[in-house]
């Protein structure tokens, strides 16, 4: 029976019933992108709009446009002290990660036996422990090493916390490369140090490239821990700042706030933008791997 | 190899793995088994005297703490929501987008934007929208059902939770389905269409058994991240209305860090926290690991 029909439907009509099926699908994913947009759109929309321009139409284009918002944004968080904070610590964070991991990783992967298994399980076993369980004796460790309320020392404390993830990654990366390099170095009276800094790092570029955009995402994006680590305003990264702007006379004064937000999420939007790719591969790369 | 070369080459190893396991010793092993040590005192935090109280800590959380019990509750109905919902999602987006040719670029790197930014950013536009922007849109657009309270009621702030942590999260699970969908080769589709199957068909017997390690890893990304959602809840409820949607890492934040100053006891809640993501995730890695195998 649903042979015949087949037979007897026209290969237009095919085409045809595909071409609508493709058009919803379409329609579909454009209405799942606006909803995804949507958001980001209207922060950016009524960040330029003054306050009465906002609370008359939300919605429209601003009649006028207010860089006033930014301006009152950047005094008010802050701007350029934050983002300069935040820079160091994500700097600090990600040159400890890269290059200690790098080597950790590295000689994990190439030396054999059970001091080597150990200590590899010793520093993944701890991906699986929430943050949470860990931050109220981080809070009182850091307090006592005096790295808890400065930039550099937070940068420190994400190297610890970094480097289970970057060394797992390296150590399966490393697999890949061939160890006849390693072995005419050595013939060649090259150093260990020397082979590693010379020879192995850079062909090592490719997962350092992931590991680099990984962290330096989770860093820049992350709240909780600077929040417990940083004190004094002075100190404050780009988050903390905006997060202060929130309830502080009760009333939100929102031009600011999303003039703030605009500015605070526009560094991660031009390097999501330039660097699409690697990131997108980097991000299946270290949850398949994770 | 001789004894001597060989404890050369452990000590070279640990001159290379020295730096990396000094900064993990003391930000994260030290901190890990303090916090279960401290979960058996009653340590509030200044006071450098205390002393060990067993399991009272646990014990208090657990039966006498109706505010932690809520919030395991809560969270436990967000994870399953998330579990669920943002899979799902996650699947359906990877599958359509994968069937565009000249959207599909666009529409991936457009699902993926949110989860660029921080859930603070993305929470505190969202708390906009909902406050400001939905009310308004009701009100000029006669879409009245926009116009709740939600922010304010418990059921509507439950649900604007969900909804921003499926906006911040469903693409990054969506890369990954992407990544397993490129995998499926185009014979084995090919093959089956010559069969005759229509699209579902070849979706359920085809595509779906070959990207079911991706689905392991989308539920166990997904399991964790929720168990441990803290950023969207902090922006947009502070845990509110009351305390409704106060999940677990709130809960323990604003115990250790807000309220009493009680480290012990909050550190008792933590290690719960933990050992609850522990044997939940590892339930579910065994269990898909083995279906895994028989498909």
């Amino acid at each position: 029976m649903s042979t015949v029909r087949l037979n007897s439907t026209s290969k237009s009509g095919i085409a045809e019933r595909r071409r609508l099926s493709s058009f919803i699908v379409f329609l579909f994913l454009l209405a799942g992108a606006v909803i995804t947009l949507f958001p980001i759109y209207m922060g950016v929309l009524n960040s330029l709009k003054t306050e009465g321009d906002m609370m008359n139409n939300i919605l429209a284009i601003p009649s006028k446009l207010e860089f006033g918002n930014y301006s009152d944004a950047f005094e008010k968080t802050n701007f350029l002290r934050s983002l300069g904070n935040t820079v160091v610590v994500a700097a600090t964070g990600l040159v400890g990660i890269i290059l200690f991991s790098s080597m950790a990783g590295y000689k994990l992967s190439r030396t054999p036996g059970r001091l080597s298994t150990f200590l590899f399980n010793l520093f993944v076993l701890s991906m699986l422990i929430p943050f949470h369980s860990i931050m109220i004796s981080l809070n009182r460790i850091s307090m006592k090493l005096a790295v808890q309320g400065t930039t550099v020392g937070l940068g420190l404390i994400y190297i610890g916390l970094g480097v289970s993830m970057a060394i797992f990654l390296y150590h399966g990366f490393v697999k890949s490369v061939p160890r006849d390099l390693d072995e005419a170095a050595v013939i060649d009276g090259c150093g260990e140090v020397r082979l590693f800094t010379t020879i192995i790092f850079p062909l090592l570029l490719p997962i350092t490239t992931t590991v680099a955009i990984l962290n330096l995402l989770w860093m820049w994006n992350d709240f909780l821990l600077p929040l417990l680590m940083l004190t004094d305003a002075d100190q404050y990264t780009l988050l903390l700042s905006t997060n202060m702007l929130f309830g502080q006379y009760g009333n939100n004064d929102w031009s600011a706030i999303l003039s703030s937000l605009v500015l605070t999420m526009l560094p991660v939007v031009i390097l999501y933008l330039l660097l699409q790719k690697y990131i997108l591969n980097g991000i299946a790369e270290g949850a398949v791997k994770g | 190899m001789s004894g001597s070369s060989k404890s050369k080459q452990s000590l070279i190893l640990l001159a290379f793995v020295f730096p990396a396991l000094l900064f993990y010793a003391v930000f994260m092993l030290a901190p890990a088994f303090g916090g279960a040590w401290y979960s058996f005192t009653d340590w509030n935090g200044l006071n450098p005297a205390y002393h060990l109280v067993g399991f009272a800590n646990y014990i208090e959380a657990l039966t006498d703490d109706a505010f932690f019990i809520d919030s395991v509750w809560f969270t436990l109905k967000f994870v399953v929501f998330m579990v669920v919902l943002q899979n799902v999602l996650a699947v359906l987006l990877a599958v359509l987008i994968e069937s565009r040719r000249r959207s599909k670029a666009w529409f991936r790197t457009i699902f993926f934007m949110p989860n660029m930014m921080s859930m603070i950013i993305g929470g505190f536009m969202w708390l906009f929208i909902f406050t400001k922007a939905l009310p308004y849109i009701a009100e000029h657009a006669g879409l009245a059902f926009l116009d709740q309270s939600w922010i304010g009621d418990p059921k509507y702030s439950f649900l604007a939770i969900v909804i921003v942590s499926l906006w911040g999260g469903v693409g990054y699970l969506m890369v990954i389905y992407i990544a397993a969908l490129q995998g499926v080769p185009d014979s084995l589709k090919e093959a089956a269409a010559i069969d005759g199957a229509n699209s579902w068909q070849t979706f359920r017997s085809i595509t779906l058994p070959m990207v079911y390690p991706a689905v392991t890893i989308g539920i166990f990304v997904t399991l964790n991240s929720s168990f441990k959602a803290f950023d969207a809840v902090f922006a947009l409820t502070g845990g509110g209305p009351g305390r409704a949607t106060q999940v677990l890492a709130l809960n323990i934040f604003e115990e250790a860090f807000k309220m009493s100053g009680r480290y012990g006891y909050a550190s008792a809640k933590a290690m719960i926290l933990f050992l609850v993501v522990l044997v939940i995730t590892l339930i579910q890695l065994s269990i898909m690991k083995r279906r895994e195998v028989e498909a």
